[in-house]
């Protein structure tokens, strides 16, 4: 017997040997890293030097920091509850089951499988000022992409745009999954469309309504592909994303200490973030539904 | 009466369902066919249009362009993930699911918070520990941070496999089968759905990735598609016709796989809930 457990426990650790080894060494060893890396200064090329809390200070004093928090901020504000909206009007209207609604949502997934560095080159393409698509539709020279009070929107439009297909897909799961029932006693107990909606599906799909919210808002903040191939960060930084910040600052900048810093700020905010709504829901989803 | 405002609000529907379908679809649309017109045709043209006569004079550009190549290392890196994912995440999830073990639920819950590290954080700490190995810039590079298996795709199997009679497995083993044969001839054939949905969710994401190589990789050797198509753009800004037939190179194999697979894709973005 008890050479049997050896034996399994041996068995157990030679299975889970490879993938223990990759998340120990490319998951929880470089956050042990990059925190390491926040006390270093390293051009990426020369050597690594101490320099305690320099790197912490630099960056949580400085402007173009704060300009990356505020505009990720603006862009998920942005971003989040638009995909959302409409993802759940088309999951709405994709439930009635009408004959090619199966098509319809699948053509609405398409920008999500791509590439979203190609989405962004197309996109560039497509909003040119002189011999871009949208100008030439609109018959009219808009800089959708140097104006600095466009950009911002219009790099939101296209992740929106690039998402709702996706949103879709999960807030239909959840509707399909509602019992039937509900709803036909409802419709005979004389409940219009629109307060079955309110009452009913709306109140069922709290789960799927925090995996929507709390996914859309960690990779919201995460975008990377987008901005970089769209905007650059630019204009005058109201694009600068602090995915794009941190890459900008370790690559371009050659401040590899300044953007763990950075990627460390990024990582308590999304955790922050996620217990965040998850103590929200749980209480709102128990409250409701038990 | 009832039926009438039915009809009239089932048209409602379709239009605006079609509305959306025209503005997801519009784009691509005019994407491919201006990577199908000439500069000149471009220059001149309307790119709304359709081209006269339609070229293929870009793509054969993109083979100069050494998108052949990137082609190459992009099958290959995603090959190599894919299967290296699948098999590592199996071994991991058959062990979780079906083996009793000192420390097992620890190293559960170390896998499951894990998936609270985004990849933004962990890519400078990466690419300092590549720089020390001296792995930067190679295959080996652009592949090791995935290869081993993914948290995500453990923790989906290991639901899975719990869900598998045990009597199946027991009367493998009474026939005299070991673990690896249970794995092979029982575990993998019974849990077919999951192991497509991940394969799927891994090609599109690897084929997709773009952080990750742009960084690790430098010059044309290990350069991926989407690295190529950025490079191309930022190098030939105003050379829009190649540019969209770099942007089709790097889209149509995956909306391919997407027509093929429609609707397990559609269910296995639902299942994994992904990237």
């Amino acid at each position: 017997m008890a050479t049997g457990r050896v034996r399994t426990t041996a068995l157990g650790y030679s299975l889970l040997a490879p993938s223990l080894f990759g998340v120990v060494t490319f998951l929880l060893l470089p956050m042990l890293v990059v925190a390491w890396l926040s006390l270093h200064r390293w051009d990426l090329l020369g050597p690594i030097r101490f320099v305690g809390l320099d790197n912490w200070r630099s960056v949580l004093s400085d402007s173009t920091f704060g300009n990356s928090l505020l505009v990720t901020a603006l862009f998920i504000a942005l971003v989040v509850p638009l995909q959302t909206v409409l993802g759940l009007v088309a999951a709405s209207m994709l439930a009635r089951g009408l004959p090619g609604s199966g098509l319809f949502r699948t053509v609405y997934v398409v920008p999500w499988i791509c590439a979203p560095l190609a989405i962004a080159v197309l996109w560039r393409w497509l909003l040119a000022p002189t011999d871009g698509a949208v100008n030439a539709l609109l018959g009219r020279r808009v800089e959708w992409l140097t104006d600095p009070g466009l950009a911002l929107p219009v790099v939101s439009a296209v992740t929106v745009w690039t998402n709702v297909g996706y949103v879709t897909l999960f807030f239909l799961a959840g509707i399909l999954a509602i019992p039937a029932d509900i709803h036909h006693a409802a419709r005979v107990d004389g409940a219009t469309a629109w307060q079955r909606f309110r009452r009913i599906t709306l109140p069922m799909l709290r789960p799927t309504l925090f995996f929507v919210l709390v996914t859309g808002i960690v990779s919201a903040a995460q975008v990377f592909d987008t901005v970089y191939a769209l905007t650059g960060g630019g204009p005058q930084d109201r694009t600068d994303l602090v995915a794009h910040r941190i890459y900008v600052e370790a690559f371009g900048a050659a401040a590899v200490g300044r953007a763990a810093v950075m990627a460390i700020v990024l990582f308590a905010i999304l955790v922050a973030a996620t217990i965040a709504q998850h103590l929200y829901f749980r209480r709102r989803i128990s409250y409701d539904l038990v | 009466m009832t039926s009438s405002s039915r009809v009239l609000s089932g048209a409602a529907i379709y239009f605006w369902l079609a509305l959306g379908a025209l503005i997801t679809l519009t784009p691509f649309a005019l994407g491919l066919l201006t990577s199908l017109r000439s500069p000149q045709q471009f220059a001149t043209g309307s790119p709304l249009g359709l081209p006269r006569p339609p070229t293929l004079a870009n793509y054969t550009g993109l083979a100069g362009a050494g998108f052949g190549r990137a082609i190459v290392v992009t099958a290959l890196m995603t090959a190599v993930i894919v299967i290296g994912q699948l098999t590592f995440s199996v071994l991991a999830g058959y062990a979780f699911a079906r083996l009793t073990f000192a420390g097992r639920d620890i190293l559960f819950w170390v896998y499951i918070a894990t998936l609270m590290v985004p990849p933004t954080v962990t890519i400078v700490p990466l690419y300092l520990m590549m720089a020390q190995a001296g792995l930067r810039n190679t295959f080996w590079a652009l592949v090791l941070p995935f290869v081993f298996g993914s948290p995500y795709a453990i923790f989906l199997l290991r639901e899975y496999f719990r869900a598998i009679p045990a009597d199946l497995i027991r009367a493998a083993r009474i026939d005299g089968a070991n673990t690896l044969d249970v794995l092979v001839h029982v575990v993998v054939p019974a849990s077919r759905p999951i192991l497509v949905t991940l394969t799927l969710i891994t090609v599109v994401s690897q084929w997709n990735n773009f952080m990750w190589p742009l960084v690790i990789t430098s010059g044309s050797k290990w350069r991926v598609l989407t690295v190529a198509t950025a490079g191309l753009q930022s190098q030939y800004n105003a050379q829009w016709t190649l540019v969209m037939a770099a942007t089709t190179v790097a889209i149509v194999p995956l909306i391919a796989l997407f027509i093929v697979f429609a609707r397990h894709i559609a269910a296995s973005i639902v299942v994994s809930g992904l990237r």
